[in-house]
């Protein structure tokens, strides 16, 4: 008898009979007793007795039979087992061949499925590859980062206002240090800044982070190579100064050498020892990039002589470790006694400050950080996309499965059983979802890359913009949307109305599903109507903001700073004769580079806004006292060059702007800003007047006559209160410097203009070591970001989710005509006029926009409350954008019902009875 | 006589190229082709079976003996046919490689 190869689903049905674990042992119980019976057999016919033949063939068994038994059962079972899962897999294998088959010849609806998945999936994907970073894992290397805590400080300021602040001298870090017990570890860090890195030609501006020598243990890093600084290192009396280098610098610049520990290393032409080297992508417990981290003596140094005393220097932050076991508030309860009981400064404003512990998420005054809100944003408004894309998946596979009512119910009625049926329907789902998957991994590759470097180009990021998290984050949320789209259907399948359906044909039966897909429809509106209102908020603050007036036109300014070695010693000595030579060398610098072909204006300037800002003792005649102003600042003193206002585009309202006259030595002038203008010369022109100013300790003689007005800039924030601004020659200054070269380069040219001042100043005076040229723009962009973030996710978004559901409302109309061909033959039949076919369709499908879009209003309308405090100058219920919305959408429906309503009317009556 | 459990797979495989078999048609066939030699241990053998069943070497379908008793029979799969091809080999030259080292005599140098 000769076994052939015998086919599958023969195979399966005699494995169902022996599948389980039962069966298994009582198939080799039988097989084993078969083999005994036939040696028994043999031995007898060799002449041996019932008795002897028995007991012969059990020993040739392997032994007794019960020892024998479990062995050959515990095989059997095993085979089981095994072949079960082999089974189970090439069945669901099979499933997977017939779903693809399936999709395959219902191309286009496959292609809309996956399309839409693809982006809802790759939105998710990309936004939580953002916000696993932002919001769930914070900085990389704390470990037990929950328990790492920043320090806050509230304060009642005199008017009775609140202050939360995280800026400390030295001296609280000791005190927290030293007279807590709360505390596993405090460390103090100030991080932000840039230094200049080499020497010459291949200097390099890096980011600078100084840290107390405990910092690293607290947070519980290890160094990549090396080791990091410790105590005696950071101390005043520290033998040497040494440095940790960032990854990054550290394969930028030593190529990864781990020779480099020991090496010597230039930085703001200082020498330091280099120790150790920070593992790839430590940023402490901030997030963006530091490439050099160095001792916090030094930095305290640089910032005062007294600065292990001094309670009015506040330049570090203090992070601490808690001890286990002990509560955030009972920390906060010793960090604040402990503080107030070392206080020795002056302010009783400070005395009475209540600490707390925060997170490192926080920013200094203790709010969310811009980028934590952001992501918060993204990751909702993404899942908001992926329910609108489900929705519609889901409405997709509903109209589909109505239409394969006939299919399903000819598999049953060949033997299917629901449960296979269900399967069958349910694997399609899968096979969709991780098609959209795959193809939304495209997606979220690309908008990550944007995000990071459109949105967020602040933060480190380590990982690469596909990595394994997004890979993981695809899966999970195909698997979830499997589920959610999968079941609705399935569970369709495994009830078909089977005589029902074979004899109603296609034809759709019952309201109840076309109702249901009606709401997903008008669900996917609404919910687009939502995000473009955002989108459309959000782009109106961007225009305001950029459209506002900040006194000064920041978009063409270049920022020139030339950095010499030993700045501090220099200055600290008093070499007069140097301190003049770099002025002249700046002077001769401003001349050539207004020389250069493509600069409009230079000048050179003491203060600029979004810079930095000086104040002077200033006295206005007619005044005892100056009035304090909304804005709390005293009045700013600016020392600018002959075409200082051309340069930064400030305009000049009366009177005219300094010339090369008024310098070092002629009769001092000034000029004055509107807002001093209109309130201490009281709208009379002050042209003429005299205005005083001096240094704390000095007499204020001298008469500076007022030769005219300029309008307010804006000096640190886009939106601010009017400040008291005056302007003084360059050269007339005293008692502040600093000076910086200003530069209005052609449209188009900033680029050019850029390295040639570079060339042009080096090329001057080779003691230079470093020229950092910057746009002042760039000063000013980052207040932007909140509402270019808004604009441009909501924009995204909305139009994506505008899109899907028009391909939504475009897939079902089409299906709803496809399936009421026969009642639409019928109506041509009896005479029904083409436009009242069109009109049908057409009511129905708009109808459901229209829907859509009041539902959407109304709650844009209660979003607004939320949306409202992150919006610039713009109402949140603004009318002409939710009418704009309203009307896009209910456009965007009719497109979307033409196509179907025309189709609909071309029904031919014959053929479509006929089909039936 | 205990065989390795490989060897005994490999002669059940090899017993089965001559067509299936049930476990104790394969059982005597060792036997018999050994003259006596090889006695099995009839539950190893049942179990080697199954364990190769597992690995989709041979396949086992129940069937009816020429007597009229019900039996698994086997059958070799094509991997099956290949794994006696290269294991069969290796085992032949190992088998010669005892013998050769067995049968040396320290007098023989």
């Amino acid at each position: 008898m000769r076994f052939g190869e015998i086919r599958r689903g023969v195979r399966r049905l005699m494995r169902l009979a022996i599948r389980s674990r039962h069966s298994a042992r009582r198939d080799a119980e039988e097989e084993l007793e078969a083999v005994l019976q036939a040696r028994e057999e043999q031995l007898r016919a060799l002449g041996y007795s019932e008795a002897d033949a028995r007991a012969e063939a059990v020993r040739r068994m392997g032994g007794t039979l019960d020892d024998v038994i479990d062995d050959v059962i515990q095989s059997a079972e095993h085979r089981e087992r095994a072949m079960s899962i082999r089974e189970t897999l090439s069945e669901f294998g099979d499933d997977i061949r017939i779903s693809i088959r399936g999709l395959r010849r219902d191309a286009l609806f496959a292609g809309f499925v996956m399309a839409t998945l693809a982006l809802g999936i790759g939105a998710n994907a990309a936004m939580f590859s953002v916000a696993d970073r932002l919001l769930l894992r914070g900085p990389s290397y704390i470990v037990n980062p929950n328990r790492v805590m920043r320090v806050y400080r509230h304060s009642t300021r005199p008017d009775g206002q609140q202050a939360t602040n995280s800026s400390y001298g030295w001296v609280v870090y000791d005190i927290l240090r030293s007279k807590t017990e709360s505390f596993a570890g405090v460390a103090a860090y100030s991080i932000g800044g840039t230094n200049t890195f080499g020497r010459g030609a291949n200097a390099e501006l890096v980011n600078v982070g100084a840290v107390t020598h405990d910092f690293f243990a607290l947070l519980g890093v290890r160094p990549e190579v090396g080791r990091f600084f410790n105590a005696v290192e950071d101390a005043p009396t520290a033998p040497q100064h040494v440095v940790v280098l960032g990854h990054g610098l550290w394969l930028r610049a030593f190529g990864g050498d781990p020779a480099v520990i020991g090496k010597t290393v230039t930085m703001s032409d200082e020498t330091y020892t280099v120790v150790g080297v920070a593992p790839r992508g430590f940023t402490g417990p901030v997030l963006s990039p530091t490439d050099v981290w160095y001792p916090m003596s030094l930095r305290g140094a640089a910032t005062t002589s007294r600065w292990t005393t001094a309670w009015n220097a506040q330049w570090l932050q203090i992070i601490v470790r808690l001890k286990d076991g002990v509560a955030p508030a009972r920390a906060e309860h010793d960090a604040t006694a402990a503080f107030r009981a070392g206080y020795t400064g002056t302010s009783s404003e400070d005395a009475g400050s209540t600490m707390t512990l925060g997170s490192l998420r926080s920013t200094p005054s203790g709010k969310e950080s811009l980028e934590v809100t952001v992501s918060r944003w993204l990751v909702g408004v993404a899942a908001i996309v992926l329910l609108v894309a489900c929705a519609n998946v889901a409405n997709l596979l509903l109209a589909r499965s109505a239409r394969r009512r006939r299919e399903l119910a000819v598999r049953v009625a060949l033997g299917s059983g629901r449960a296979r049926l269900m399967r069958l329907v349910f694997t399609e789902c899968v096979v969709l979802a991780a098609g959209g998957a795959v193809a939304g991994l495209l997606v979220a590759s690309g908008l990550t890359t944007l995000m990071r470097a459109v949105l967020l180009p602040n933060v480190e990021w380590t990982a690469s913009a596909i990595g394994w998290p997004i890979l993981a984050i695809s899966a999970a949320i195909a698997i979830v949307v499997a589920a959610a789209i999968g079941l609705a259907p399935a569970l369709r399948a495994a009830r078909p109305d089977l005589i029902e359906s074979l004899k109603a044909g296609v034809r759709e039966s019952g309201g109840q599903s076309s109702r249901l897909r009606a709401t997903l429809t008008i669900v996917q509106a609404a919910v687009s109507v939502v995000l473009l209102v955002g989108a459309g908020l959000f782009v109106r603050s961007l225009v305001k903001v950029k459209s506002l007036d900040l006194g000064i036109q920041p978009d063409r300014v270049l920022v020139t700073r030339l950095h010499y070695p030993s700045h501090a010693s220099v200055l600290s000595r008093g070499n007069g004769a140097e301190v003049t030579r770099r002025a002249s060398v700046l002077e001769s610098a401003m001349r050539r580079a207004r020389a250069l072909p493509g600069v409009e204006h230079a000048s050179l300037t003491i203060g600029l806004p979004f810079q930095s800002a000086f104040g002077q003792k200033l006295r206005v005649p007619g005044w005892d006292s100056l009035p304090t102003l909304k804005s709390g600042s005293n009045p700013l003193i600016f020392a600018v060059g002959p075409d200082y206002f051309e340069t930064v585009g400030g305009r000049i309202l009366q009177g005219r702007g300094f010339a090369a006259a008024d310098r070092r030595g002629s009769e001092p002038v000034a000029i004055v800003n509107q807002t001093m203008a209109s309130i201490l010369w009281r709208g009379r022109s002050p042209v003429g007047e005299c205005l005083y100013w001096g240094l704390d300790n000095e007499p204020l003689t001298v008469c500076s006559r007022i030769v005219g007005v300029v309008a307010n800039a804006n000096n640190w924030r886009l939106r601010e209160d009017p400040m008291f601004a005056y302007y003084i020659p360059f050269g007339q200054e005293r008692g502040f410097g600093g000076a910086t070269l200003v530069v209005r380069p052609r449209p188009g040219l900033e680029t050019s203009v850029m390295t040639e001042l570079r060339t042009m100043i080096l090329d001057l005076d080779p003691a230079v070591s470093f020229v950092r040229t910057t746009r002042l723009q760039d000063e000013v962009d980052p207040q932007m970001r909140p509402w270019k973030l808004g604009a441009t996710v909501f924009t995204l978004i909305g139009v994506l989710a505008m899109l899907v559901a028009s391909v939504g409302l475009y897939s079902v109309m089409s299906y709803l005509v496809a399936q009421r061909t026969r009642e639409l033959a019928v109506r041509i039949a009896l005479g029904a006029r083409t436009a009242s076919i069109v009109s049908l369709v057409f009511r129905s499908g708009v109808g459901m926009v229209i829907a859509g879009v009041i539902v959407g209003t109304i709650v844009s309308i209660w979003a607004g409350r939320f949306l409202g405090p992150l919006l610039f100058d713009t109402s949140p219920r603004d009318p002409a954008i939710l009418a704009g919305v309203g009307v896009l959408l209910i456009v965007v429906g009719i497109l979307a019902s033409v196509v179907p309503a025309l189709r609909a009317s071309q029904v031919n009556p014959a053929d479509a009875l006929r089909a039936e | 006589m205990n065989l390795l459990k490989g060897t005994l797979d490999l002669l059940a495989l090899k017993a089965l190229a001559w067509g299936p078999m049930h476990g104790f048609e394969i059982a005597s066939w060792l036997e018999t082709r050994s003259d006596g030699r090889l006695n099995v241990v009839d539950a190893a053998l049942i179990q080697s079976l199954h364990r190769m069943e597992e690995r989709g070497l041979v396949k086992g379908e129940w069937g009816v003996t020429a007597n009229g008793r019900r039996a698994r029979y086997y059958t070799a799969t094509a991997a099956g046919r290949a794994y006696l091809r290269t294991e069969g080999a290796q085992l032949a030259d190992h088998v010669d490689a005892l013998a050769t080292i067995l049968a040396l005599r320290p007098s023989s140098r």
